[in-house]
């Protein structure tokens, strides 16, 4: 099966499987030295960039998808499809979703997306396809969130990346209910990882604590709410859009008052004692909500922005350790 | 009294002034001397620019620096005040079809910072609020509606949001986080129609193309920027009043068209680029007070008229032609072209849909949707280019200036783009600078950049 790569969760895995694609959901690589971006100066998301590179280096892919849920991303598409080699569908995601216009328009685009995936050599899509995937990684995710409690952070944020690379359960996932979670339990807010990123998961359980909530941009934050049953046999394109569309939080949302009402719950729920809020440079939309956020969240907060590899620095590792001392 | 054009500074304009009254000048109730924002209203930025020393010049900026009175006078009489954000001249025009309400662009603020010299602490504002110099010098709108010191906090806040620029987007969330509600409406990323799907295929303004689908949904955003300023208003803002407010709004247009035309393609340039610079801003939102607004560019425009004419001018026969890409944070910028030996020939701030006349020929929300669609900072930055280089060609500009907006989310991808297509396709050479709020720290680089691009022209011109 083709792959089709993206990053953006408003980008609904099942849809593209439902068109007899593989949806890849990659984490971009550091690494990858491409010349798409050559002649580009300073100011280029670290995240844009990579992304674009990445898929533009990635072989036996047969598309790109990228959305406009960022500005950087949505200049970099338009890079990507001037000087890569990938066909390169750039998808209309509204800021705003208050309005029943909003929502009408990204199904409009979900249905655009289609005849592109035909396009690049998926096929029409029946409902009964549709439903089947949907019920698939609906399953999947649910799967995933109830191993949870039997893995570690480092290991959950593994299983994620891995599911939505590959977009079928990671092998060997513990039962339901086994707890070997221990430390101070943290949240991890902001911007998306690079491939490579368990590095941060590992360090803060070496000094303690655990990611207990993921709620940057590669986290489980970035699914969709579970589908309902009833409407994925009566409509489930719909179905499929409102759970993508209607309840992904984001901070590029206008308002993204979701982000706040869903962080609100799952910081309560999951009893987290401090926040990592972690943005690249360049990154409007999460840099915006730093401050923010930390008036708002009424816990201590460690702001870390990565180095343009994303990789951890001995600065960063430093103030992971001074933040985890404070906490312990 | 000498009246030959000429670039002065607010030192000579005020003998300037003397010798204007003199002559019997006559003012509108905002005019006088253009020190008295200096020493009332702060704006230190004053004592460092040179001007045009024309009436119609003068008349400009005593214009320009006193928006904020009118606002204040507008709230007194009732008034009610739409700020517009991030809408380079489409809501402004619904709102002043309504005699009732006023409507102002808070992003304007942006030149808080330069005119005022840092003084107003706008910045400091911004940074304590977490939003640092990372972002465009946009962030000082942030300081202006908390101080309340700049404008008052308008009735109607509305941002539009989508294909916009991220920067603009995230400073305005923060505000709404602050307390300020916000209509958010939607601009979605403007694509050409698939023509294989049946797509119908909409012209806009500029020459430019969107499905009809994106021209519907734009529509239906701006019927509920229509409904809330009717509700704010307390009155119907029916397609009647619409069409008068776009027939006005296109008067302007049509009055800036031919400014635009006279002072770029003059052998001499009859009008400096730093008045151009606010003439052309001038079209965003009339400046709060839309009649008074085309009376300040007809009068310019008789200035320019008169000196093409007579085949005068404030600048040297051989300026090198620039064309300018991108609105300056500083407006000092615009003098060092001219002091290096530059004119401007051509611009895209970022806002060509305001400058282009809004259609007549369909129904008014339709035409404004046509409108909003058109914003450069919706397309692909090809779209962007393709236009620059038109207007390179009409204006016969000889080279191409890149004006980096600090911190702007856009301007990365933007410039090389720009950059690439007009060198390739033109010829053209091309330069980047970047210019801050304040540009006296680097103005030595800005102007050695500029001199080079100058003497670049100068070396290729036949002898």
């Amino acid at each position: 099966m083709s792959s089709v790569l993206y990053t953006c969760p408003f980008v609904p895995a099942e849809w593209i499987l439902a068109h007899g694609l593989s949806p890849q959901r990659f984490l971009p690589s550091p690494s990858r030295d491409g010349d798409v971006f050559a002649g580009v100066g300073e100011g280029i998301c670290p995240f844009a960039r990579a992304a674009v590179e990445t898929a533009c280096t990635e072989p036996g892919a047969a598309a790109l998808v990228a959305t406009t849920t960022c500005d950087q991303m949505r200049r970099a598409a338009e890079f990507a499809e001037a000087y890569g080699r990938l066909p390169v569908f750039l998808m209309h995601v509204p800021s705003s979703w208050e309005s029943a216009g909003a929502h009408r328009y990204y199904r409009g685009e979900l249905k655009r997306l289609g005849r592109f995936l035909e396009e690049v050599g998926g096929r029409v899509p029946s409902s009964e396809d549709l439903a089947a995937a949907m019920e698939d990684l609906d399953a999947a995710r649910g799967a995933l969130l109830d191993a949870r409690p039997g893995m570690t952070s480092s290991q959950f944020a593994g299983a994620v990346a891995e599911f939505h690379r590959g977009g079928v359960l990671p092998a060997g996932l513990p039962a339901k209910g086994n707890e070997v979670g221990s430390g101070v339990p943290l949240a991890l807010v902001g911007s998306p990882f690079f491939e490579g990123h368990l590095e941060v998961f590992d360090l803060i359980e070496r000094l303690g604590g655990r990611v207990a909530l993921d709620a940057t941009t590669s986290g489980e934050g970035s699914w969709p709410r579970p589908f309902s049953r009833r409407r994925l046999r009566e409509d489930p394109f719909d179905e499929l859009a409102d759970a993508y569309f209607g309840s992904i939080p984001d901070a590029f949302r206008r308002p993204n008052s979701l982000l706040y009402q869903w962080l609100k719950r799952e910081l309560q729920t999951r009893g987290i004692r401090g926040i990592i809020f972690r943005r690249y440079v360049w990154c409007d939309t999460w840099h915006a909500e730093a401050q923010r956020m930390k008036e708002w969240c009424g816990m201590p907060m460690l702001i870390l922005e990565p180095e343009d590899d994303a990789r951890l620095r001995a600065r960063g590792i430093s103030r992971i350790e001074a933040f985890m001392e404070v906490l312990r | 009294m000498k009246d030959s054009p000429a670039r002065i500074t607010l030192e000579e304009w005020d003998a300037r002034y003397a010798e204007l009254r003199v002559a019997g000048l006559r003012e509108p109730w905002y005019g006088g001397p253009l020190r008295r924002h200096v020493d009332e209203g702060g704006d230190y930025r004053l004592l460092r620019l040179r001007y045009d020393n024309s009436a119609a010049a003068l008349r400009l900026w005593n214009f320009l620096l006193t928006e904020e009175d009118r606002l204040k006078e507008a709230r007194r009489q009732g008034k009610k005040l739409v700020g517009a954000m991030k809408d380079l001249g489409t809501v402004p025009v619904m709102a002043y079809s309504l005699a009732n309400v006023t409507a102002f662009y808070p992003d304007g603020a942006w030149w808080i910072p330069c005119v005022m010299e840092l003084s107003s602490r706008d910045l400091e504002i911004a940074d304590s609020l977490g939003i640092d110099e990372s972002f465009c010098p946009v962030r000082a709108m942030l300081g202006a509606f908390l101080t309340e010191a700049h404008f008052p906090i308008p009735d109607l806040l509305t941002c539009n949001v989508g294909a916009t620029c991220d920067d603009f987007s995230a400073i305005a969330q923060r505000l709404n986080g602050l307390g300020f509600p916000i209509l958010w409406w939607e601009t979605p990323h403007r694509r050409q129609p698939d023509s294989a799907a049946g797509e119908e295929s909409v012209p806009l303004p500029g020459g430019l193309i969107a499905p009809r689908e994106q021209v519907d949904f734009v529509r239906s955003e701006l019927e509920r920027v229509r409904g809330a300023i009717e509700e704010v208003a307390g009155g119907r803002l029916d397609d009647a009043a619409l069409r008068d407010g776009i027939r006005v709004a296109n008067r302007m247009r049509r009055v800036l068209a031919e400014l635009r035309q006279l002072a770029y393609s003059a052998p001499v340039c009859p009008i400096p680029a730093l008045e151009m610079l606010i003439a052309e801003m001038l079209a965003l939102h009339f400046c709060s007070d839309r009649e008074e607004a085309i009376r300040v560019l007809e009068e310019l425009l008789e200035e320019a008229r008169r000196r093409v004419g007579e085949g005068v001018g404030p600048l040297r026969k051989d300026a090198v032609r620039v064309f300018w890409v991108n609105p300056v944070a500083d407006l000092r910028a615009m003098n060092i072209l001219e002091d290096c030996g530059g004119r401007v020939c051509g611009t895209e701030y970022l806002f060509s849909h305001a400058l282009d006349p809004i259609p007549e020929d369909v129904a008014p929300m339709e035409a404004l949707a046509r409108t909003a669609l058109a914003d450069p900072m919706v397309g692909p930055c090809s779209d962007r280019a393709d236009r620059i280089c038109r207007d390179i060609q009409l204006f016969g500009a000889e080279a191409v200036l890149v004006s980096r907006i600090p911190g702007a989310s856009h301007c990365a991808v933007e410039g090389a783009v720009i950059h690439e297509t007009v060198r390739k396709r033109l010829g053209l050479p091309v330069q980047e600078i970047e210019v801050p709020p304040l540009c006296d720290a680097v103005a030595p680089t800005i102007r050695t950049r500029i001199e080079a691009l100058i003497e670049i022209v100068k070396g290729r011109r036949k002898p």
